[in-house]
């Protein structure tokens, strides 16, 4: 019978916790989005499996070797933390001992002793959980949003926007969304709504940028413990872009102005495309070397791509590279999404905050296209400026599919992807701006 | 005090972003315009591609020759033999 009663308190079903239970729905349903409703599929199934994973009780597959000691609790172990801490546990019950320890290594800020006591929980035989090294090993150290940066860059096609140069002003325009929600943010924790320092507060914004990659790079440098919600908010609402913008661009625009027909763009020469991810390169270096990593690893894509001495590194960075890292990015946010970090009001102030952003985004890149075609002679349909929010190809495809509402002739989509790509850029230097000023 | 100093802290952030980005992507609109200009000027005569063909088909035709000789060649053999 003692037997029995063990088994049955190992199990999951005794140990699972109502957050957990809850976190685990919203899981199942970020799953049921990405299979059923296809939202960027390639990242919220890995991220939705990461997160049932990361929820499992008791198997602790998202703590580290320290944190899985402190959630077992062996009275051995933690005395040796007590007597490392200076603490004494008088021993008259479990709970009683965790009163007087966790709050102590939690307000712990000392960090040779904490390392100290993260080398006695490994030395005590507990190991990092699998989604705990993904982490470290793919956000902590930057790579992962890098590597896939490469491959967006090795998939760029900058034509367009060479042949146009000026659409670069609408991927300039559309990064205020970005900022307006940095105010928000920062405005909302000024009123006592939520608490957000100005990290946070960034890193939230950085989600009007409508560019994952960017996004997760920048939570996991300015406020790691917000990625999850980050991630999901980005990636939710980049698959939302066909519903967010049109009603915007609608109100933002006359008939007339959807239905203005641009001229054909002129052809771009192979020189062109080589040396502008150089030239991208060296005004980075010389203005902003904290956009160094995401642009640089961008450059080198697309300069493997345009090269084309190298078709075989160029096919890796954006085939096979790209979806490995994508697996292992995915369950790494995966592991993000446990109750204590994501069942907070914090997180619907960055869903509702998120939307803003790209609301805020879709409209000043509106904006700035139509004053540019007051201002120029060359046409310009003030429907592509949406496209400077990047999520390429989508906001491109949007302007063009709301283009042909007004004039069925009318072919945006070319036109579109230049400031589509801009906004990738824009946002890459909006990153960089935020990185430099906060860290 | 400390709300109105994160209200200052976002306003200059977002001052200091819109102004970076801009600026940034106005050097990178002029830098890309004058390096077309520059690249559009200098290579008039259409690059690259096209003497790659030629070469690709003499080489196709020395082949040719090559094969037609062997071919000859074994037909002159077998002829002889009979």
């Amino acid at each position: 019978m003692d037997k029995i009663l063990l088994l049955w308190e190992g199990s999951g079903l005794y140990n699972l916790s109502l957050p957990q239970f809850v976190m685990i729905v919203i899981c199942l349903s970020l799953l049921y989005l990405a299979i059923v409703k296809k939202f960027e599929p390639l990242l919220l199934l890995p991220i939705g499996f990461g997160g049932l994973l990361a929820n499992i009780p008791e198997a602790g597959l998202a703590l580290s070797a320290f944190e899985q000691s402190l959630a077992v609790f062996d009275p051995a172990v933690m005395q040796t933390y007590a007597d490392k801490l200076g603490l004494v546990l008088d021993g008259a019950s479990k709970a009683a001992n965790k009163e007087i320890l966790l709050p102590a290594i939690k307000s712990l800020e000392d960090p040779v002793i904490l390392q100290e006591l993260k080398t006695m929980a490994t030395a005590a035989g507990y190991t990092d959980g699998m989604l705990n090294t993904f982490y470290q090993i793919t956000i902590a150290s930057g790579a992962a949003p890098l590597i896939i940066f490469m491959g967006v860059g090795a998939m760029t096609d900058f034509g367009p926007l060479l042949a146009n140069p000026r659409t670069l002003f609408l991927g300039a325009a559309a990064q205020f969304g970005i900022f307006a929600t940095v105010l928000g943010a920062v405005g909302l924790s000024s009123l006592g709504i939520v608490d957000f320092n100005i990290n946070q507060a960034a890193a939230i914004g950085i989600i009007g940028g409508a560019d994952g990659p960017t996004a997760i790079y920048v939570a996991s440098i300015l406020a790691p413990e917000l990625l999850g919600a980050i991630a999901v908010a980005a990636y939710s609402y980049m698959a939302l872009v066909p519903l967010i913008q049109p009603p915007i661009m609608r109100v933002l625009t006359t008939k007339a102005e959807r239905a203005i027909v641009m001229s054909q763009l002129r052809p771009v020469t192979k020189r062109e495309k080589i040396i502008f991810p150089i030239a991208v390169l060296v005004l980075v270096a010389l203005f902003l070397p904290s956009a160094a990593p995401l642009l640089g690893m961008f450059c080198l894509g697309n300069l493997m791509r345009e090269s084309g001495v190298v078709d075989r590194l160029s096919d890796t960075a954006q085939n096979a590279l790209i979806n490995i890292t994508t697996i292992f990015l995915g369950l790494a946010v995966g592991s993000k999404l446990v109750a204590h970090l994501f069942l907070t009001i914090e997180t619907l102030g960055i869903l509702a905050l998120g939307i803003v952003a790209f609301g805020i985004g879709t409209a000043t890149g509106v904006l700035m296209a139509k004053l540019m075609n007051k201002m120029s002679k060359m046409p310009i349909n003030p429907l592509i400026g949406s496209a400077g929010v990047s999520a390429v190809p989508m906001a491109a495809r949007v302007s063009n599919k709301v283009g042909l509402e007004a004039n069925p002739q009318n072919f945006l989509l070319m036109h579109a992807m230049g400031p589509n790509v801009a906004g990738v850029i824009g946002s890459a230097v909006a990153a960089g701006v935020m990185i430099m000023y906060l860290s | 005090m400390h709300t109105t100093n994160l209200m200052t802290e976002g306003f200059n952030l977002m001052l200091m972003g819109m102004g970076f980005v801009f600026t940034f992507l106005t050097l990178l609109v002029i830098a890309t315009t004058l390096m077309s200009k520059t690249i559009l000027r200098f290579s008039k005569p259409e690059p690259v591609a096209k003497p790659v063909k030629p070469a690709a088909s003499t080489k196709t035709q020395g082949k040719n020759t090559e094969l037609i000789a062997a071919i000859s060649a074994a037909i002159h053999l077998h002829r002889q033999r009979k």
